[in-house]
């Protein structure tokens, strides 16, 4: 297949096609939010170039969970059980710090049974991207609501929700989470650009993804349907990333204000102003643009705060250089002279 | 609130071979021969939870040891911080009996608490060391009373720590009493207190303020005694689960994902204490420790750690297996090695939490729903807490499933008496494991979940490696890892896992047998009855004269050598601490009807260690129904 397109097959920065990087064929509805960022996941990887085998992709249990399927063939991945793949993901991170941890949820996944471990894996600043597919709905199980569907919305069947919802990003700057992004699936060069940075992160990244259901909860009377959230998206600025490898000299300076931050493998996030400027490491000024976008009935998109000062976990641990999983019994079994020296120690 | 410690339910006390009906003239008169019993009888301490009790009751168990006697230490503690009645039971047994006796012979009151109910359980006769300084009563004239102002004696030591001095002036007044070599007592005295100079100077002043009050203010009136034996070279106290932390550390564990519950916890901070000694290098951990948020995120760091190829492991008790449940049906269809530790506690829900039990074993073999079947190791001893504590984790690389170690709060929490542990005797097995291309094409039709070599395991990559990459799921999946609802590839794919633990069954550790000539009747047990089963034997022979085999089975799948006991034998019982025979119920759903005919269960739990007398008679008793 390689040989036969060799003449129009664009390379990366580590000479793999992308083909390298995208997977099995999708079965989720036609025109669902979650196949837009399946295919942003395998641009970001492949502008990235990360070695495909070098991505681990986890994921919990329903329709987003079921996507690490449909990208990534190259790479391993484990598809877990509903609401638990941050302990997966926290317990294969830390045996093997050097993969690049991709993880896929839902709202049902992370907001309902999940939030308890989506919480202590933000806590411990896991170093993995946790992408939320969110579209306010259990798909899989026909349309229930979820907990994070709007005050006021409705979605196809039903009544109205009266319940107030969970607003993921806010909970994660509340608890000091690394790096907080909110996006739409409908915004592919955004989201393109938030997953890029988040994959240049060390510490654990959120992208809640606004992702419409397109059969439970795209009709006109949803906040969440395509329509709404295109109608109504407040952008808190437009999102640049430069890559490590291309020297930042040599990117066009843009016109108007903008900041540049520093990410971890020495990758640049650039953040043009639109309107109003807002500092990404200000929790209290991302708080305030959430709970103003929400009074508004808008979805605020954007990186809305970010730390790449905090330790994440593996560096926490003081583990060595070699990942866990590449020590042999040489460094895993302490030699019969220390059992002798327990055993004394014992003796007293 | 109240524990009867001293009259346990369901026994038929037999009578002191030694008292005799009070006579007129006071106490002193009521005996009138005089008998040394040496090394066999049992004392209890009754003190309140907090005090400091532990270390005065360490420090005893301590000095018989080091003075070779055969002697066993049971901590009764309550599910408290401070303040709730503890008993410490110190049993004394030239027959190495380790079981708590069926009665005290010596009692030590201090927690005024329990004090009423303590002292109206004791049999005529029993000895009683007593605080006078606690303001209760001592109203029994049929017993052997040793008035002792520990408080008093402790206060003019030092008024601040009056409190937990008091405790190791009971334990120099016993030493006075019974014979105990001064000597040892405060090389005991500086070993709880490890190099703490003023703890040391300060408690062993208690201890021989307390011995010279006994000699100076007190007449002995009893007949018990302590001799010292000839001490077996190496021998060392060590709880089960530090055991299972050691073995655990030589099997080479790299993450320990845990969330603290008695009894286990101390499985998890032994692991924790000792890492950093034994497996640092070049200055840096070579483990991950996480305490989790809970039991399912334990269990879900491990099974990611087996996941990417590391040896993960969690310790936990019933509660926490219940919450596990999901994760461990993940792991056992996806193939995941994880290694899972159970220290039993009472249930069922948060039941006895600080009694034992062996009420998870059918749980353990079967957990998760939908047909699933796991491997189970079960140690008896401190020694096998250690081996087993390395081996589950070849078991569960090998055959790719997770796997449970069983212990309970008896073997676990208490302090046995250990000659030693060996050193590994097999390097680690990491299973099929494909790491490299070369090897990925020796394989003859690779695929993650295909039977390549009849045996029901598979080949595994791992993460990372950029070979034949799969995406692990928990859904239905065909040879390749690919997902699938068609019924052969279901159906094949569960034989295949049925047949892969069925398999393990001889790989895993053998029963433990000893056969007695006549092969009439067996007795199969398991775990910490191991520690009982002496006893029981003794018992049995005496109640009729017949002798009996024991088969301690150590782990599930059955070995095949249980069954070949079974068949040898005409009658076998199966003892276990339980209500509904867990062993036994997994037996008759494997075992073929002519072996069945042969099993009798005695199966019975109150939260105690499993006491001889009450299991020899309960054996006796299934004999006689049965008519043999």
């Amino acid at each position: 297949m390689r040989e036969r397109r060799a003449k129009v097959v664009k390379l990366n920065v580590i000479n793999e096609p992308k083909d390298s990087y995208t997977g099995g064929k999708s079965s989720l509805c036609p025109g669902c939010g979650h196949d837009q960022i399946s295919n942003v996941i395998v641009s970001a990887a492949w502008d990235n170039g990360i070695l495909p085998h070098k991505i681990a992709k986890m994921s919990g249990i329903g329709c987003s969970s079921k996507t690490p399927a449909y990208y990534l063939g190259q790479s391993h991945g484990f598809n877990t059980v509903h609401g638990r793949m941050p302990s997966v993901t926290t317990g294969a991170n830390v045996v093997n710090k050097d993969l690049t941890y991709l993880g896929v949820s839902g709202d049902g996944d992370s907001a309902s049974i999940g939030i308890g471990q989506l919480i202590h894996a933000i806590r411990r600043n896991v170093d993995m991207v946790y992408i939320v597919e969110n579209n306010g709905v259990y798909g899989l199980t026909k349309g229930q609501y979820s907990a994070t569907a709007d005050v006021g919305s409705k979605k196809k069947k039903g009544p109205i929700n009266e319940t107030q919802p969970i607003d993921l990003c806010a909970m994660a700057i509340n608890l000091g989470c690394s790096f907080v992004a909110r996006s739409f699936s409908g915004s592919k060069k955004q989201l393109t650009a938030l997953l890029k940075a988040a994959m240049s992160h060390k510490g654990f990244a959120l992208i809640d993804v606004i992702s419409p259901c397109v059969t439970f909860n795209n009709n006109d009377e949803s906040l969440r349907s395509y329509g709404y959230v295109k109608d109504n998206q407040a952008e808190l600025h437009s999102v640049g990333f430069i890559p490590h490898f291309s020297p930042l000299e040599q990117v066009e300076v843009p016109a108007g204000s903008y900041r540049d931050v520093a990410l971890h493998d020495g990758s640049t996030m650039r953040l043009e102003t639109i309107s109003e400027d807002h500092d990404i490491s200000d929790a209290v000024q991302a708080l305030s643009a959430l709970h103003k976008a929400d009074a508004d009935k808008k979805h605020v998109t954007g990186i809305l705060y970010f730390d790449g000062e905090k330790p994440s976990l593996d560096v926490d641990l003081d583990l060595h250089d070699t990942p866990l999983v590449e020590m042999g019994e040489d460094l895993l079994r302490p030699s019969a002279e220390k059992l002798e020296e327990v055993i004394a120690s014992m003796r007293g | 609130m109240t524990f009867d410690s001293n009259n346990f339910k369901g026994l038929s006390l037999s009578q002191d071979p030694q008292w005799q009906p009070p006579q007129e003239g006071g106490r002193r008169s009521w005996r009138n021969k005089m008998s040394k019993i040496v090394n066999d009888f049992t004392i209890n301490i009754a003190t309140a939870n907090g005090t400091g009790s532990q270390s005065a009751n360490l420090i005893l168990l301590q000095t018989l040891f080091d003075m070779g006697i055969p002697v066993s230490g049971k901590n009764l503690f309550p599910s408290n911080i401070s303040g709730l009645p503890t008993w410490y039971i110190v049993r004394l047994s030239d027959k190495g009996y380790q079981a708590p006796g069926d009665r005290t012979h010596i009692q030590i009151l201090v927690n005024p608490a329990t004090w009423e109910d303590d002292l109206a359980s004791l049999e005529p006769g029993t000895v009683v060391i007593w605080n006078t300084d606690s303001k209760m009563e001592m109203n029994r004239e049929d017993v052997v009373s040793y008035p002792v102002p520990m408080t008093k004696i402790a206060r003019g030591l030092n008024p601040k720590l009056a409190r937990m001095i008091a405790n190791v002036v009971y334990v120099g007044v016993l030493a006075e009493l019974l014979g105990m070599d001064q000597e040892v007592l405060e090389e005991s005295i500086a070993k709880q207190f490890g190099g703490k100079a003023k703890a040391i100077e300060l408690n062993a002043e208690a201890a021989r303020l307390g011995r010279s009050y006994c000699a100076e203010e007190l007449t002995k009136q009893d007949d018990y005694f302590v001799e010292a034996r000839d001490i077996e070279e190496g021998g060392f106290f060590i709880e089960g689960n530090e055991a299972i932390a050691l073995g655990s550390i030589f099997g080479g564990i790299q993450m320990l994902g845990w969330y603290p519950i008695t009894p286990s916890s101390s499985v998890c901070e032994g692991i924790i204490s000792w890492l950093p000694k034994l497996r640092t290098h070049e200055g840096k951990a070579t483990y991950a420790i996480i305490q989790a948020e809970d039991e399912l995120a334990a269990a879900g760091m491990i099974i990611g750690a087996g996941w990417a190829g590391a040896r993960g492991l969690t310790a936990t008790s019933g509660p926490g297996i219940s919450l596990m449940q999901e994760f461990i049906g993940l792991a056992y269809f996806a193939e995941v090695p994880c290694v899972f530790w159970d220290i039993n506690r009472v249930g069922p829900s948060t039941g006895l939490p600080t009694r034992t039990q062996q009420g998870d074993l059918a749980m353990l073999y079967e957990s998760s729903h939908g047909d699933t079947k796991h491997i189970v190791f079960m140690p008896g001893t401190v020694e096998e807490c250690f081996e087993f504590g390395w081996k589950v984790f070849d078991a569960s690389e090998k055959f790719q499933t997770p796997v449970f170690g069983f212990s309970d709060l008896d073997l676990g929490m208490n302090k046995w008496a250990c000659r030693g542990f060996e050193y590994p005797d097999e390097p680690m097995d990491r299973g099929k494991l494909v790491l490299t291309q070369e090897q990925m094409d020796s394989i003859e039709n690779y695929g993650r979940y295909r039977d390549v070599d009849g045996d029901g395991i598979p080949y595994r990559t791992l993460p990372g490696s950029g070979l034949d990459p799969i995406l692990y799921r928990g859904t239905g999946h065909d040879e390749d890892g690919t997902y699938s609802e068609k019924p052969e590839v279901y159906y094949k794919l569960m034989q295949r896992l049925g047949r892969k633990i069925d398999g393990a069954r001889d790989y895993l550790p053998a029963p433990i047998i000893k056969e007695d000539e006549k092969q009439e009747i067996g007795v199969i047990f398991y775990g910490s009855m191991e520690n009982s089963i002496k006893e029981i034997e003794d018992i049995v022979e005496e109640m009729t004269g017949k002798f009996i085999s024991t088969c301690r089975v150590r782990a599930l799948p059955l070995h095949s050598e249980v069954e070949a006991f079974i068949e040898k034998h005409e009658t076998v019982i199966v003892a276990e601490i339980n209500r509904d025979a867990q062993l036994y119920g997994i037996m008759r759903k494997e075992y073929p009807v002519h072996l069945l005919n042969k099993l009798l269960s005695v199966a019975y739990s109150d939260g105690m260690p499993p006491r001889g007398r009450l299991y020899a008679e309960r054996i006796v008793q299934a004999l006689e129904e049965a008519k043999i």
